[in-house]
């Protein structure tokens, strides 16, 4: 999975590919918290992971404006085949595997954000995107908490 | 999750580390409505921005990030149960003080001795890490500086989670209230 969101991010050559890149995988992010609060995550997890999945919205949401900006129209929404191309097992999984999943995903999206940080050419963009990467970095320490991982934080946070 | 009790107290605390919203006004209006001025800004830009002709050196950018995060985690460390937090710090000052290549010279301002101020004061490096990323020149550098402000923005929603507050109260760790 991981693998598939560094391609997204690393086939992107131009600042619209790249913000779209970003987008996708927002959306995909969105979907994948609102999946595992239906199934498995319960109770506070749950609460948390429909938070989460709202974070997301609001991130994609971020990213379409700035794609906005260069006249470039979103009409593509990810859809539940984003999701199973992304996390594909995350339907099924129990509630380890699918923190695990979501845990992956933020990290891949982070590692995306910051190769982001050395290639965009928009540099005033790379404030939302910032934004955006610290946000989910934040969601990456409650996850890593609910897995029981240690360190929650890392000196250089790359998202691996 | 998992656990997290939300804390009313926490979110206050935050909001006195920076600009943030009152409930229910950081709505995705809002922050669109901050968005769409950058997006101004990038319809009139050319590539690289304009603004960057004014802008300091890597060298001055680093600079004043190093008095950041000396600042918080000077904050950090006086807080009990922060150690792992605090040597992360002193990590990233090290490597910033190489970056900058000078000593910081001068006082810097009390950092104050509790977590409230430790969660401002890292609040604050944050906006400054991210603010200063459209200012440097050297590609790599700016990496360097997302991976700081992650670990930061981190740093944020452990000290809460650890004070059993809310780990992640703002989708945009903390810039959602931002003036447009």
């Amino acid at each position: 999975m991981t693998t598939r969101v560094a391609e997204l991010f690393a086939e992107a050559r131009t600042d619209a590919g790249q913000l779209q890149a970003a987008l996708h995988v927002e959306q995909v992010a969105a979907l994948a918290y609102a999946a595992a609060a239906d199934e498995p995550l319960e109770g506070a997890e749950r609460a948390q992971a429909l938070r989460f999945a709202e974070h997301e919205r609001r991130h994609a949401a971020a990213f379409e404006t700035l794609l906005f900006a260069l006249t470039v129209p979103v009409r593509a929404h990810a859809g539940p085949e984003d999701l199973d191309a992304l996390l594909p097992r995350l339907i099924d999984a129990d509630r380890s595997d699918a923190l695990r999943g979501l845990a992956a995903l933020e990290g891949a999206a982070i590692a995306g954000h910051q190769l982001m940080g050395r290639r965009l050419l928009a540099l005033d963009a790379l404030r939302t995107v910032a934004t955006v990467m610290a946000g989910g970095a934040q969601h990456l320490v409650v996850l890593r908490h609910a897995l029981g991982k240690t360190p929650l934080t890392h000196t250089y946070e790359t998202g691996r | 999750m998992l656990g997290v009790r939300l804390s009313g107290t926490e979110n206050g605390v935050v909001g006195r580390a920076g600009p943030r919203p009152r409930d229910g006004s950081y709505s995705r209006r809002r922050f669109l409505a901050a968005a769409a001025v950058l997006a101004g800004a990038l319809l009139t830009a050319c590539g690289r921005d304009a603004a960057r002709e004014r802008t300091p050196t890597d060298a001055e950018v680093f600079d004043g990030l190093l008095r950041r995060e000396l600042v918080a985690g000077a904050a950090v460390a006086r807080v009990a149960g922060a150690a792992a937090v605090a040597r992360q710090d002193e990590q990233h000052a090290e490597r910033l003080r190489e970056v900058a290549g000078s000593a910081v010279t001068g006082r810097l301002p009390d950092p104050g001795g509790d977590l409230r101020g430790a969660l401002a004061r890292k609040q604050e490096g944050v906006f400054a890490y991210v603010d200063a990323l459209p200012q440097l020149e050297d590609p790599e550098l700016r990496v360097l500086v997302m991976r700081v402000a992650a670990s930061e923005a981190a740093h944020l929603a452990a000290l809460r989670l650890a004070a059993g507050g809310e780990p992640v109260p703002d989708a945009f760790a903390g810039f959602s209230g931002a003036p447009a």
